[in-house]
């Protein structure tokens, strides 16, 4: 199967409600950076891969940013918006649990600590690192659709994105442990 | 691990179901509409539900294909368009296939669904790429602008039904010897360029991906606002 078709050849593409753009437009730079996150989880998890568990919720994160994606490819004013998946609070709570079931696990944080360590854990930095650059390219486009029928679910979309950037680092930390490497903790 | 997702949608056209699922199918019929396209009816197995432009995927042995369903939710049996390619391995199957023959299917797939707006739908189809919008037009949707996009004739397959429901049917054919004067004589590119009134429209391209990309690029110039929905054939 042909892959390509080369629409695209000429710098333009189309959002998911049929809207031909730049590929420098806005929407399309920030599910790109979630496209980066993406791929950096798939490096991660191929760091994992002994353990079954977070393997999956990696790629349960996976899912969730190709939904978000999704999201991000359409525009809150169209119609198109009525066949997305809704991103729901029971996503979020999910991952809340899972920060917390992490963090139980580790050592009280008494500082900042410098990135890596396990490269599993360096790899969860540099995910959660994406992350928060992927919320920073977000929040333009959420504070558009604020007035939008959608507001809500765009709303959720940032707090998602929150909750994994903390469940990024939280991992990161837990990577170490796991692997028994201490964290580096900063001092100034 | 993974969490349910709650679907909360209105029921509609736009109540997409994604979450595909397998089933066992029996192939009830077939009919042939020129001398290489054909029809099939398939067993419509309980719960299956769709959305007119989805598709499912035929499985028979090690080959898998996807097709686009041109019944409507509403009928009773599934029904595909499928172009005899030379040398493919399942249309030549299902092409000889005993009736009453089991096949494995799965979906619905895709997102190539109508979308009501206020401007204009043109639909461009070239050959089988014709399939979603029979379905679109036999659930409801009409006053839409349609080109197809065939060799002759003799291909314009489902042609009544376009004439009683869309706006503007145009048939364009790159063979036009014997055909009628009405009907266009080149592709479906060149018609638009050539006689669709600048506008603002919402396209739904379903075929070959040259046509696609010829005519995304003719949009991109003569249409700039305009919405583009793409369903890509190979």
């Amino acid at each position: 199967m042909k892959i390509y078709t080369g629409t695209g050849d000429k710098g333009k593409t189309s959002l998911f409600s049929g809207e031909r753009v730049s590929k420098s437009d806005a929407r399309i730079d920030a599910y790109g950076d979630l496209d980066e996150l993406n791929s950096i989880l798939g490096a991660l998890a191929a760091h994992l891969v002994a353990e079954k568990e977070l393997v999956s919720e990696l790629q349960q994160i996976q899912s969730d940013l190709l939904r978000a994606g999704a999201w991000l490819a359409t525009r809150p004013d169209s119609v198109a918006i009525e066949s997305l998946e809704e991103i729901s609070n029971e996503q979020i709570v999910f991952w809340e649990k899972a920060i917390d079931r992490l963090e139980k696990e580790l050592p009280t944080l008494k500082g900042f600590i410098l990135p890596g360590g396990h490269i599993s854990s360096a790899w969860a930095h540099m995910a959660r690192t994406v992350c928060r650059r992927c919320e920073r390219k977000v929040v333009p486009l959420i504070n558009k659709a604020r007035k939008s029928e959608a507001a809500e679910q765009y709303q959720n979309l940032l707090v998602l994105l929150n909750r994994l950037s903390d469940y990024l680092f939280v991992l990161a930390r837990y990577c170490n442990h796991l692997y028994g490497v201490s964290d580096k903790l900063w001092k100034t | 691990m993974a969490y349910q997702i709650n679907f909360g949608k209105p029921e509609g056209l736009l109540n997409l179901e994604t979450r595909a699922t397998t089933y066992s199918a029996t192939l009830t019929g077939r009919r042939w509409l020129s001398k290489k396209t054909f029809e099939i009816t398939l067993s419509r197995p309980a719960g299956f539900k769709f959305t007119p432009g989805q598709r499912i995927s035929l499985r028979f042995d090690e080959n898998e294909r996807d097709y686009s369903i041109v019944s409507a939710p509403g009928d009773s049996e599934l029904t595909l368009c499928i172009r005899n390619v030379s040398g493919g391995k399942l249309s030549n199957f299902l092409s000889t296939a005993d009736i009453g023959a089991s096949l494995s299917m799965s979906g619905p797939f895709g997102y190539f669904t109508y979308k009501s707006s206020a401007n204009p739908a043109v639909f461009v189809a070239t050959g089988t790429g014709v399939a979603p919008f029979r379905s679109m037009a036999r659930s409801g949707v009409s006053g839409y602008i349609l080109l197809h996009g065939v060799r002759s004739a003799a291909d314009l397959y489902y042609a009544s039904l376009f004439q009683q429901s869309a706006d503007a049917y145009m048939p364009c054919l790159s063979d036009a010897r014997n055909s009628p004067d009405d009907f266009f004589q080149g592709k479906v590119t060149q018609f638009l360029a050539q006689h669709l009134k600048f506008k603002t429209y919402d396209f739904y391209l379903c075929g070959r991906g040259e046509m696609i990309r010829d005519v995304t690029f003719l949009i991109d110039e003569r249409f700039p606002d305009s919405l583009v929905y793409t369903e890509l054939f190979y």
